[in-house]
């Protein structure tokens, strides 16, 4: 008995073992022939993963269902449509555009998994949502050599070829949500500012530009940290309004932004507050906060008012509503949106210029000095330690508007930013 | 002095409400040994059938049938999940993992249902406030305050005065003389759970309530700030639970309100202020501060 049965257990592992191996070796070698491929195409364009002679494939690293599924589903859908209306109008370079969307729920090890999946097959990524994650794949972004537009903010993502941070970064927001508080004499020197801010990079980012900018302005910053699980702000509020804040600034995400503004106003603590952009979402005008929201509260952010007016934001807000009727339209979408036109453009360029291979999509990129999709403020991705642009908007909540939200003020750099920019180096 | 009160009756009412689920900490484990980590997911199970049933019930109706819900939804894990491991002290540790499975599911569940929305549960209370003396305290935290002291009562009224409070005493005591007398143990722990599944329905409004802006799908992970609450009470002892809430609650709310004049201990610290007093106290009473006597270390 005990002789017999070791020998069919030893002939089955070594099957699996055979069988491992092989399949080992079958997707060592699917993965080569997919991403090691580099050549001309029919038409003389130099291809390389991704691009075959019909086809153009992005990639998107996405979050449907993790902390971020509202945002990650608006900037899906609204690539989607751009790739859609693309192909419809011809496609680019002769070929048809291509998403291929994973997701990752927030979850770094699940986004890493991913990366390494899709990563041979696509040229480039309009999207990956997520600091950590962005954090996390930014070396193998960078030896992959794979344009991608992260949707985060830090600064600290800055000087990467690879990788480019649309619009202004969080430090840069701040400095000019100081600037609107001082400019509009909601405060004066001497007086004390509040910031509620994340742990994390999106928080020290942004403190970093506030504090900058009191500085400069003569004022005092108090900080208060949180984390994305502290949902009721009561006790920094009663720290702020001890502090004698005359204003506060808040960097988190939206349910902060909707505890800070109501309980203030319960409080009878009725100073103007800024937030950074991600702090706000349009769901916050079905809360209980919403009157002291829309009271209150003001938005910096680098993108317009999906309910402005310019022509380009309205076309793209009357296509989405005929598309996915239903669908809150977000500044998601409209962030997603734009992102997908100026990986358009560049992969435009890198047509005319030969070559669809993934380091010439790069030179494109970093060759376009002044890109506008008629969907905000003109980008400069020349100078790659530098933001792509240094202005901002300044936004309202607005129960009435489509996206909750309202142009305040129009684009516009913030005074201080290019000194700021400067001692930074 | 009002950043003072400020501060204590946001703690009184941060502690009311982690007393709520502390209480069903306690009562489980005194009714089967079982340290619940599945408390957080029935919370949210709770506070997002409130969200959705409001609308169509109102939102006392939505409450009542959420708590009997969730009730009847821990009383079944109890029932048909965790008993099937066994019913003696030797299972318990077995059951206590199995529920940090069980909370896995549940999250995921109910997080993919609640995407990422914030919902209201439509509460009566919205953002009003009243004005007591020189504080302004929301309205939604007196009704914290009300409910919590009425509804612990309740609990307490059970221990003590009914047949069931008895045999979960006696259960408790020893669960095998208590068997032996005839107390059937299965019933009394499933009920334990029914009743710390209310109590954690009820919870979840007050904790999403102004001045929180709604239930998210991460609002379930609050109910472990009230562990340390029932570890420090002496994990049997539904008093030290009540006891321990109210330190933990006046800890978190002081220790915010104070951030800026403890930064030697570095920011965030109100974070991690609640566990910082457990191990103190622990360090002092290491059976907890209301444990019974020869009770089993925590």
């Amino acid at each position: 008995m005990n002789v017999t049965h070791p020998r069919p257990r030893t002939t089955r592992t070594a099957v699996a073992a055979a069988l491992a191996a092989v399949l080992l070796a079958g997707t060592g070698c699917s993965s080569k022939a997919d991403g090691g491929s580099t050549g001309d195409g029919a038409d003389g364009v130099k291809s390389g993963p991704g691009v075959t002679d019909k086809a153009i494939k992005l990639g998107a690293l996405t979050d449907l269902t993790g902390p971020y599924a509202t945002l990650g589903k608006s900037i899906v859908q609204a690539q989607q449509m751009w790739a859609d209306e693309t192909n419809a109008a011809g496609g680019i370079c002769g070929r048809k555009v291509e998403i291929v969307v994973k997701d990752h729920g927030y979850d770094v090890q699940k986004a890493v998994t991913a990366y390494a999946d899709i990563s041979p097959d696509v040229v480039a990524l309009p999207q990956v949502i997520g600091s950590p994650v962005v954090a996390a794949l930014l070396d193998d972004i960078q030896r992959d050599k794979v344009l991608t537009f992260p949707q985060a903010w830090a600064a600290s993502l800055l000087g990467k070829d690879a990788v480019q941070v649309l619009g202004t970064t969080y430090d840069l927001d701040m400095i000019a949500a100081v600037d609107f508080l001082t400019r509009t004499k909601k405060v004066a020197e001497g007086d004390t500012i509040g910031h509620v801010y994340f742990e994390g990079d999106y928080g020290a980012n942004a403190l970093e530009g506030s504090q900058w900018a009191a500085r400069k302005a003569g004022l005092k910053v108090v900080g208060q940290k949180i984390k994305a699980t502290d949902t009721d702000l009561s006790a920094q509020v009663s720290a702020l309004r001890k502090a004698g804040v005359k204003a506060v600034l808040i960097s988190a995400g939206p349910a902060q932004t909707a505890s800070l503004a109501g309980v203030a106003a319960s409080r009878g603590l009725r100073v103007p507050v800024v937030s950074s952009a991600p702090g706000y979402a349009p769901q916050l005008m079905k809360t209980p906060a919403a009157a002291a929201l829309e009271a209150m509260v003001h938005v910096v952010s680098a993108a317009p008012a999906v309910s402005s007016d310019l022509p380009g934001v309205k076309k793209m807000v009357a296509s989405y509503g005929k598309k996915y009727p239903g669908s809150p339209v977000d500044s998601g979408v409209l962030s997603g949106y734009n992102a997908a036109q100026l990986m358009g453009a560049d992969l435009k360029k890198a047509c005319e210029d030969g070559s669809l291979a993934r380091e010439d999509v790069v030179k494109a990129h970093r060759s376009q000095k002044n890109a506008d999709t008629g969907l905000g403020t003109p980008q400069d991705f020349t100078d790659v330690a530098a933001p792509a642009s240094r202005s901002t908007y300044v936004l309202k909540p607005d129960r009435k508007a489509v996206g909750g939200v309202v142009n305040v003020e129009e684009a516009h750099q913030a005074p201080g930013v290019d000194e700021y920019l400067a001692s930074r180096g | 002095m009002t950043g003072l009160l400020d501060n204590l009756l946001n703690g009184v009412a941060l502690g009311s409400v982690y007393a709520l689920i502390a209480l069903g900490f306690v009562t489980i484990f005194k009714a089967s040994g079982v340290l619940s980590f599945a408390h957080g997911s029935l919370l949210l199970l709770g506070g997002y059938l409130v969200a959705v049933l409001h609308d169509d019930l109102g939102f006392a109706g939505a409450l009542a049938l959420a708590v009997v819900v969730t009730a009847l939804v821990a009383g079944a894990l109890d029932r048909l999940v965790l008993q099937r491991v066994g019913t003696d002290s030797h299972a318990a540790h077995v059951q206590t993992i199995v529920t940090i499975g069980i909370d896995i599911l549940l999250v995921t569940d109910l997080a993919r249902r609640i995407g990422g929305d914030l919902l209201t549960l439509g509460d009566p209370w919205g953002d009003s406030v009243t004005d007591l003396g020189p504080v302004t305290v929301a309205d939604s935290r007196i009704a914290a305050i009300v409910v919590s002291a009425v509804a612990i009562a309740g609990a307490f009224a059970l221990f003590r005065f009914t047949p069931w409070g008895l045999s979960l005493r006696a259960a408790a005591e020893d669960a095998e003389a208590a068997a032996l007398m005839g107390v059937r143990l299965t019933r009394v722990r499933a009920i334990a759970w029914c009743l710390a599944g209310g109590l954690a329905a009820l919870a979840a409004v007050f904790l999403v309530a102004f001045p929180a802006p709604g239930l998210e799908r991460t609002t379930g992970q609050i109910a472990l700030k009230a562990f340390p609450a029932a570890i420090l009470g002496g994990m049997a002892s539904p008093v030290g639970a009540l006891v321990g809430s109210m330190l933990i609650g006046l800890t978190e709310a002081l220790v915010a309100g104070y951030q800026s004049d403890l930064h030697v201990l570095g920011e965030g610290f109100g974070d991690v202020a609640p566990y910082a007093v457990m191990v103190l106290v622990l360090l002092v009473r290491p059976t907890g501060l209301f444990a019974a006597r020869g009770a089993a270390r925590v």
